[in-house]
């Protein structure tokens, strides 16, 4: 069929002369804009947020054969998105098997430096392994707009209707401080009613304040993270980082935010380097500095410099990050409501470990299941969503915030930020600068020596070591 | 002037009466006159049965450049309709519900380019037609499609934005009455849709120098409207509910003999140019390599670069002396 061979609406066709062949079309409705009504209950769940928790949920709603809507106010799903640039999909082993066929991946991380940096040294821990850089693979970087919208494919493709520039503006509720029954939007007539919502509407999570879930915001549980997108061409960065060409470098850097407790990264995507700093909210409230000109000292650094040198400013972008994990956590479920990913303070800000995307999924997944278990036992009251909890429980998700709960305490203290990068740096310094005639000074002296000159209590670093390996360990 | 039969080879212009001052006899495409009887003319009133073709032209809104090659990469989930193409399907719904009608979107393009047309059947658009023709075609070929679609549906009324956002030739229109052999009122910035006159929009346009032309059109017409016209409304929860599984009917392009482009009209066109503006000539009495120098400014004395270093107040009032100085500020 041609242009030409388009029929007319039907009840102009009958009349008219000359009018193309062709079986006449129904009538279309008059204007459609006329007869729009939100369809009540069409949905068994709403999943708010199509980050990587929302469309890990829808998907596993879906294919549990649930009528699901995945609502997103970005554009797209990821259009609003961002983060340093490290994904750890294995999760995703069980749920979309060999899921790297076909993910959207920059670079598979082969590399893992951590940084400590002072105002002029450097010291590194630098691992690289081949096997990183083959299935099942470990780390990749990927972009948000990009890794966000290939999950939330697979989400439709299980059957999930995705809308997208549409914001759930509230609850729902049967009644007052009922059970919750669905979300209100910003569209005209845009109440959409169903079984249950899974709030993965991220780090505000305005829906899970409003059903009650979260205390008291404490702005000492947020880090701001912000950071640069630096163009480099490929050849460029698998130079200076020493990789192959799908091969990707994740460098974590502590001691580059001055006075404010945070850290750094440096990220390998194809042809540009992501770079920034994560830096406590209060703090960085009372220090009269811009993250910018944080990432700009990270980036004149000696020993960063090199790396990013020539790099063009493509975006940039920043975010709040929920960095008190386990005990900033909200309740995890309400009567008709869960709460999953950054909007359940999920995220793994653990020093060396800053994982949110796994965790996102993980959470996500799980809420996915006790949903269309609820669902299909028709019981969606708190008791009944229970099962959420359990399945984090059981899983790496709880277990990991358990086990690090102590750690952001710990990482963003005073002597973790600053004196001891600087003593680990001046011990190495001490330890490598060759001083003859005069002989090597034994290890234990030299630690000592340093020790001393920091001004760190042994008292102190002892409790420190201690509370480290009760975290860590 | 009235306008061109509809069928005629050349096409027709909306009568219309500039406003405050008339228009130089030469400018091309516009009416002169003052306006239109009021009253549709009996051989052609629009009935409440036309429906109403809107155009959309998916387009990346946000395409990335290679600064070293130039060349243009365009990405599916940046791309959409211009605000000019929204503000033609809103004014489009505004017509077709004043007049009792509906509106039928179309789209020459990519099988991406069904996006667009999910966003009409969402604000309200009863039916949404695709022909797949690729990202090749050229403004006259898209045109051909667009009133070949328009003569299947027995369609009098096109609507349509004034210029792609990727620096489209803003032919498409014109090109689209040409074929049609309709009336054409091109790059209106305001249009009134009287209920009682189906088939009839006024609005206004705007003309080079700073003057305006008051346009009245009768069905058979095209209108094309700048994006600052009006913005579309935003779509009901369930209109975009439904719009996801509504179906899109695709039809393969006609082809290049399809359409009915009178021969005269430019195939393809060159790259953008920046809109020429009106210097003041020198002194004619001046010798010629003055008149030249003066024309060019080559020769003349440049005031020396100067860096500033000031707060923003004070800054701005450098800038404004500075640009007093050179006469670029009254
Ligand atoms: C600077 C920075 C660096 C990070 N680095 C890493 C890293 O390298 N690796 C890693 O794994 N994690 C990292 N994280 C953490 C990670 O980004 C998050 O943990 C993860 O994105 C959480 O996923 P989510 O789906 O819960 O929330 P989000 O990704 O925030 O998604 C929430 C979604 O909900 C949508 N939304 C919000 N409100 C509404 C509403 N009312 N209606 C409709 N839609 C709504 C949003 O548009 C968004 O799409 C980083 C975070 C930051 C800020």
């Amino acid at each position: 069929m041609t242009a030409a061979d388009v029929t007319r609406p039907a009840a102009d066709a009958a009349g008219a002369a000359g009018a193309p062949p062709g079986p006449p079309l129904p009538a279309p409705a008059a204007n459609a804009a006329a007869d729009n009504h939100a369809p009540a209950g069409d949905f068994d769940a709403v999943v708010v947020g199509a980050g990587p928790a929302g469309s890990a949920a829808a998907l596993v709603l879906a294919r549990s054969g649930q009528r699901v809507c995945l609502l997103e106010r970005g554009p797209y799903p990821g259009s609003k998105n961002m983060y340093g640039g490290v994904v750890y999909p294995r999760i995703l082993d069980g749920l979309l098997p060999e899921w790297w066929e076909d993910a959207p991946v920059q670079r598979w991380v082969t590399r893992r430096a951590t940084m400590t940096l002072t105002d002029d040294q450097a010291l590194t821990i630098d691992f690289r392994t081949e096997s990183w850089g083959r299935p099942p693979y470990n780390g990749a970087t990927a972009l948000r707009p990009e890794f966000d919208a290939w999950l939330a494919a697979k989400a439709v493709d299980a059957g999930a209707v995705l809308v997208t520039s549409t914001t759930a503006t509230g609850l729902l509720r049967d009644g007052p401080g009922g059970a919750v029954t669905g979300v209100s939007t910003d569209r005209p007539d845009g109440d959409l009613r169903a079984g249950i919502v899974v709030a993965c509407d991220g780090v505000n999570s305005f829906l899970a304040k409003q059903a009650g879930l979260h205390g008291p915001v404490d702005p000492a549980n947020y880090t701001l993270g912000a950071k640069e997108v630096l163009a480099v061409p490929a050849r460029t960065i698998e130079e200076r980082f020493g990789l192959g060409p799908n091969q990707g470098a994740d460098f974590e850097i502590i001691g580059c935010t001055g006075a404010i407790p945070g850290g750094g990264f440096l990220y390998t995507n194809r042809d540009s380097l992501a770079v920034g700093v994560v830096l406590h909210l209060p703090a960085l409230a009372t220090a009269g500095v811009r993250p910018e000109e944080l990432i700009a000292g990270l980036k004149a650094h000696p020993a960063v410099a090199p790396l990013v040198a020539g790099g063009e400013l493509v975006e940039y972008s920043a975010h709040l990050i929920p960095e008190g994990g386990y005990d900033m956590m909200p309740a995890l479920a309400g009567a008709g409501i869960l709460v999953a990913g950054d909007a359940a303070a999920m995220c793994l800000a653990a020093g060396i470990w800053l994982e949110g995307v796994n965790f996102a999924i993980a959470s996500g997944m799980a809420a996915g299941e006790a949903a269309a278990a609820a669902l299909a036992a028709n019981d969606v009251s708190e008791q009944g969503l229970a099962g959420y909890r359990r399945r984090l429980q059981d899983g790496f998700v709880l277990q990991d915030h358990r086990r690090l709960r102590h750690a952001p305490h710990l990482l963003l203290s005073e002597r973790v930020q600053r004196r001891y990068p600087q003593l680990a740096c001046d011990i190495v310094e001490d330890l490598f600068t060759v001083t003859n005639p005069e002989p090597k000074p034994g290890m234990r002296r030299l630690v000592r020596r340093q020790v001393t000159a920091s001004g760190v209590r042994l008292r102190d670093l002892a409790a420190d070591t201690w509370r480290a390996l009760r975290t860590f360990g | 002037m009235s306008a061109a039969p509809p069928g005629s080879d050349r096409p027709g212009t909306a009568t219309g009466s500039h406003e405050p001052a008339s228009p130089s006899p030469d400018h091309p495409g516009t009416a002169t006159g003052s306006h239109a009887p009021a009253s549709p003319s009996p051989d052609h009133p629009g009935t409440a049965l036309d429906p109403i073709v809107v155009c959309r032209r998916w387009v990346d809104l946000r395409p990335s450049v290679d600064p070293l090659t130039g060349a243009v990469e365009s990405d599916p989930r940046t791309s959409g309709a211009s605000a000019a193409d929204d503000a033609a399907l809103e004014w489009a719904l505004q017509a077709a519900e004043a007049w009792g009608t509906s509106v039928v979107a179309v789209t020459v393009g990519p099988t991406g380019s069904q996006a667009v047309l999910r966003d009409a059947l969402a604000a309200g658009a009863a039916r949404a037609i695709q022909v797949d023709l690729g990202s090749s075609g050229d403004a006259a070929s898209v045109a051909a499609e667009i009133a070949a679609v328009a003569r299947a549906l027995s369609a009098r009324m096109v609507l349509c934005g004034d210029m792609g956002v990727d620096r489209g030739s803003g032919a498409v229109p014109a090109l689209v009455a040409a074929a049609m052999g309709a009336r054409q009122a091109l790059g209106l910035v305001d249009l009134t849709i009287d209920p009682a006159e189906p088939g009839v929009v006024t609005g206004w346009r705007r003309l080079d120098g700073g003057r305006r032309q008051h346009l009245r059109a009768q069905a058979p017409f095209v209108a094309s409207v700048e994006g600052a016209s009006i913005r579309l409304r935003r779509a009901s929860l369930a209109g975009v509910l439904r719009s996801g599984g509504a179906p899109i009917e695709v039809v393969a392009a006609t082809g290049p003999t399809g359409g009915r482009v009178p021969s005269w009209m430019p195939a393809s066109t060159g790259p953008g140019r920046p809109r020429t503006h009106v210097v003041d000539g020198p002194d004619p009495h001046e010798p010629a390599w003055r008149r030249v120098t003066l024309l060019t400014g080559s020769g003349a004395d440049r005031p020396a670069l100067r860096v500033v270093h000031a707060e923003p107040v004070d800054a701005a009032h450098q800038l404004i002396a500075a640009l007093a100085d050179w006469g670029e500020w009254e």
